[in-house]
């Protein structure tokens, strides 16, 4: 469906993309995991064709694709990071815009205007002005807007940034929903949540360099633990973290430690001892690895630091 | 007191930082204090060089005294030849009524073959205008009465003496000169000769009554001056269509530059990814901007004249396809300005600040508020570089002097060929620039 080669962006001195090369199978739902800055908006419009890339090449279907190319383009669904609408008109009207520039009309526009609506669960405010909506509502708007004609790749630039919990569910299950019905989707996020809970394959960009990429899996088996153990940090716990580093590297946070286990350790080593100290269980739990580890492991820093 | 300062001095951080702001605190006002100045005499040289056309038809010496007066006013351009020709040649009145018709000149003097005549005792002079502009009317009417009436009774004296010795010969004359000059120095004192001198060449003194009421009253039956509107006579009302066009045009102006700066508002909200991801060129989004301005324009206009018509009596039908070809031009041109404030300014903020600074100046140097005759050379060069000059060229051509669509194709062409090269430096801007990245 999408495969980019040596792709590579620089805004004057800076480099904003070095090399990134994957491919995507139709119908795979890929994210684009990294911090701020790490290069994920520059994908997106380099793969949208907002943007030249100063190196590299991109094929869509096996044909080298061309921003020139309006067949191209009208295959693609672009959500900007930014609430892409006019304001001074109505959700309908916005819809119906979006949806006549990629060719609906007639009862064919009419049905998607209203399905994206419902999507969007502004049914009832269809005929209010933009201007008037919510972030969420206009967050919702804006995805459904880029998918008007049902494209075959979805490129979605960190959709849910500044959006309610409530909004957030209603995008990814629009999102999964278009997924459902094969379309082939790039999500780029900065959450490692959103990245765990939807794709099927992530890749994890960092100063415009694409450090790994795989399923969940096959990221999260690089490191060199299989569990680790959160420690609640409280006055029961604190006087022992010296017991905790004999174990593992231990991280400490605001209200826990993290102790990853060395290689070969058994748990239940670790249990005993926390029993001869009085540690009860219940500050004690075992959890599996994240991407957040997976970024910490590769980068040295946290994925929220940036 | 310390809160105060510490506001006070982000807000004058922010005002040396905002580079449009600055321009219209100091560059604004500067351009049109210097313009004004120039205007009203304020800078000391007072208005400048309105051509005055003088056609001589005769031998007359107060032909000649007048036209030499005339030169002498640094407000009038005297032009007494058809520079146009191959060979300098004296203008003909058939001339002069051609090129007021068109427009490109405004007023002119005629010295007739009868100027002056053995019948009676008086000169008969000719004043052709095209009054176009109200201020420019008055000033060169003020300013041909002024030299006139005080330089023709000059002239009348030596006509006076050259009658007195064909008919009682230059003896008699002489002799009743030195009396006429003793009486005087015996009344009023001076030196005889001197005032003999002056009575025979027909010099008056220069404190003569020529410029007091009673004197004026006196010349007025000597002095007979026919005037002549040659175009727009037929207009009903005068003094609103003179100065709808420049008005129209500047409100035009600043509604479509407004318009066309909406792209910095559209690129902001990322309207321009979602756009040129889907199947949009940039060339549709620029066509569509230019296609509602031109849209905008056109309405803009056909209310304003409308409204005019209706309330100042304005007439817009006599020539009405004629109106919609200048309105449309004007419009394009007014498009194709707002598109190129887009097209060079890096922001919103800087493309409002340049546009007032270029509406008002190119307004004002257009000869919207007041007739470019009055203005400096340069300037009346520089305002023929404006699409504000051309489109009250064109308005008041249809509305003023009712020309034909052949008339209009010049300034049609004008202001055509000004869009289209704006155009072209827009859309090429556009596309090397960063409004839509």
């Amino acid at each position: 469906m999408l495969t980019v080669q040596d792709l590579t962006k620089h805004y004057g001195p800076r480099i904003a993309l070095a090399d990134v090369s994957f491919s995507l199978e139709p119908g795979e739902f890929f994210g684009l995991l990294g911090p701020n800055g790490a290069g994920k908006t520059t994908f997106m419009s380099l793969v949208a064709g907002l943007r030249p890339a100063d190196a590299g090449e991109i094929f869509f279907n096996g044909e080298r694709f061309s921003p020139e190319r309006i067949e191209q383009r009208a295959q693609l669904g672009y959500v900007p990071q930014d609430l892409a609408l006019y304001v001074d008109l109505t959700a309908e009207e916005n819809l119906r815009l979006f949806g006549q520039l990629y060719g609906l009309s007639g009862a064919l526009l009419r049905e998607r205007v209203a399905e994206g609506l419902r999507a969007a669960q502004l049914e009832k405010r269809r005929a209010e002005q933009v201007r008037k909506f919510s972030g969420g509502m206009r967050r919702r708007l804006n995805l459904v807007a880029a998918v008007m004609h049902h494209p075959k790749l979805l490129l979605c630039d960190e959709p849910t940034v500044g959006v309610d919990p409530q909004s957030r569910n209603a995008i990814f299950e629009f999102v999964e929903k278009l997924h459902a019905a094969g379309t082939t989707v790039v999500y780029s996020t900065h959450y490692m949540e959103e990245a765990t809970r939807l794709c099927s394959r992530i890749g994890i960009l960092d100063h415009g360099k694409l450090l790994a990429i795989g399923t969940l899996d096959e990221l999260l088996a690089e490191l060199p633990f299989t569990e680790q153990i959160r420690i609640a940090r409280n006055d029961a716990t604190s006087p022992h973290e010296a017991i905790f580093q004999q174990f593992g590297q231990v991280s400490t946070g605001d209200d826990a430690y993290i102790l990853q286990p060395r290689a070969g350790l058994h748990l239940s080593e670790f249990f005993a001892a926390m029993e001869r100290v009085d540690v009860p269980y219940r500050h004690l739990t075992v959890t599996r690895p994240s991407l957040e580890n997976v970024f910490l492991h590769r980068t040295g820093k946290s994925l929220r630091d940036g | 007191m310390r809160t105060i300062f510490i506001l006070l001095e982000g807000e004058v951080r922010r005002f040396l930082r905002d580079k449009s702001g600055l321009s219209l605190t100091f560059l604004v006002p500067i351009v049109l204090i210097y313009i004004f100045g120039h205007v009203f005499g304020v800078s000391g040289d007072g208005p400048s060089g309105i051509p005055l056309a003088v056609v001589s038809e005769t031998n007359a010496p107060v032909a000649a005294t007048i036209t030499a007066a005339l030169q002498k006013e640094k407000a009038l351009r005297i032009i007494t030849t058809d520079t146009q020709a191959k060979e300098s040649k004296p203008l003909s009145e058939a001339q002069v009524r051609e090129r007021l018709r068109a427009g490109s000149l405004r007023f002119a003097l005629i010295f007739p073959p009868d100027t002056e005549s053995d019948d009676r005792f008086g000169v008969r002079l000719k004043f052709l205008e095209n009054p176009r502009n109200e201020i420019e009317t008055q000033t060169v009417r003020g300013l041909l009465e002024k030299t006139i009436f005080t330089s023709a009774p000059q002239a009348f004296l030596a006509s006076l003496q050259k009658r007195a010795s064909k008919a009682i010969g230059q003896p008699n004359l002489d002799q009743f000169n030195h009396s006429l000059a003793e009486a005087i120095t015996k009344a009023f004192g001076g030196d005889a000769n001197e005032t003999y001198a002056r009575i025979s060449k027909g010099t008056l003194p220069t404190n003569t009554g020529a410029s007091s009421t009673s004197g004026n009253s006196f010349l007025d039956k000597l002095i007979k001056i026919d005037s002549e509107q040659v175009t727009g006579a037929q207009v009903k009302s005068p003094m609103a269509t003179r100065s709808v066009g420049g008005w129209a045009m500047m409100f035009l102006l600043f509604s479509l530059s407004g318009a066309a700066t909406s792209l910095f508002d559209e690129k902001k909200v990322g309207l321009y990814q979602r756009l040129l991801s889907a199947p949009v060129r940039r060339t549709h989004i620029l066509w569509s901007k230019y296609l509602f301005g031109m849209l905008v324009g056109l309405v803009q206009l056909g209310a304003l004249f409308t409204a005019g018509h209706f309330l100042f009596g304005i007439d817009i039908t006599t020539n009405l396809g004629n109106l919609i070809l200048i309105c449309f031009a004007a419009s394009s041109a007014c498009v194709a300005f707002g598109m190129l404030l887009a097209a060079i300014a890096p922001t919103s903020t800087a493309a409002n600040g340049m546009g007032t600074f270029l509406i008002l100046t190119m307004s004002a140097i257009g000869g919207a508020w007041f007739p470019t005759s009055l203005m400096p050379e340069f300037i009346q060069h520089l305002s023929k570089l404006t699409i504000v000059y051309w489109s009250i060229e064109g308005f008041l051509q249809v509305l003023w002097a009712n020309c034909t669509t052949l008339e209009l194709l010049p300034t049609l062409g004008i202001l055509l060929g000004i869009a289209a090269v704006v155009n072209i430096f827009s859309i090429w801007r556009f596309n090397h620039g960063q409004i839509f990245e």
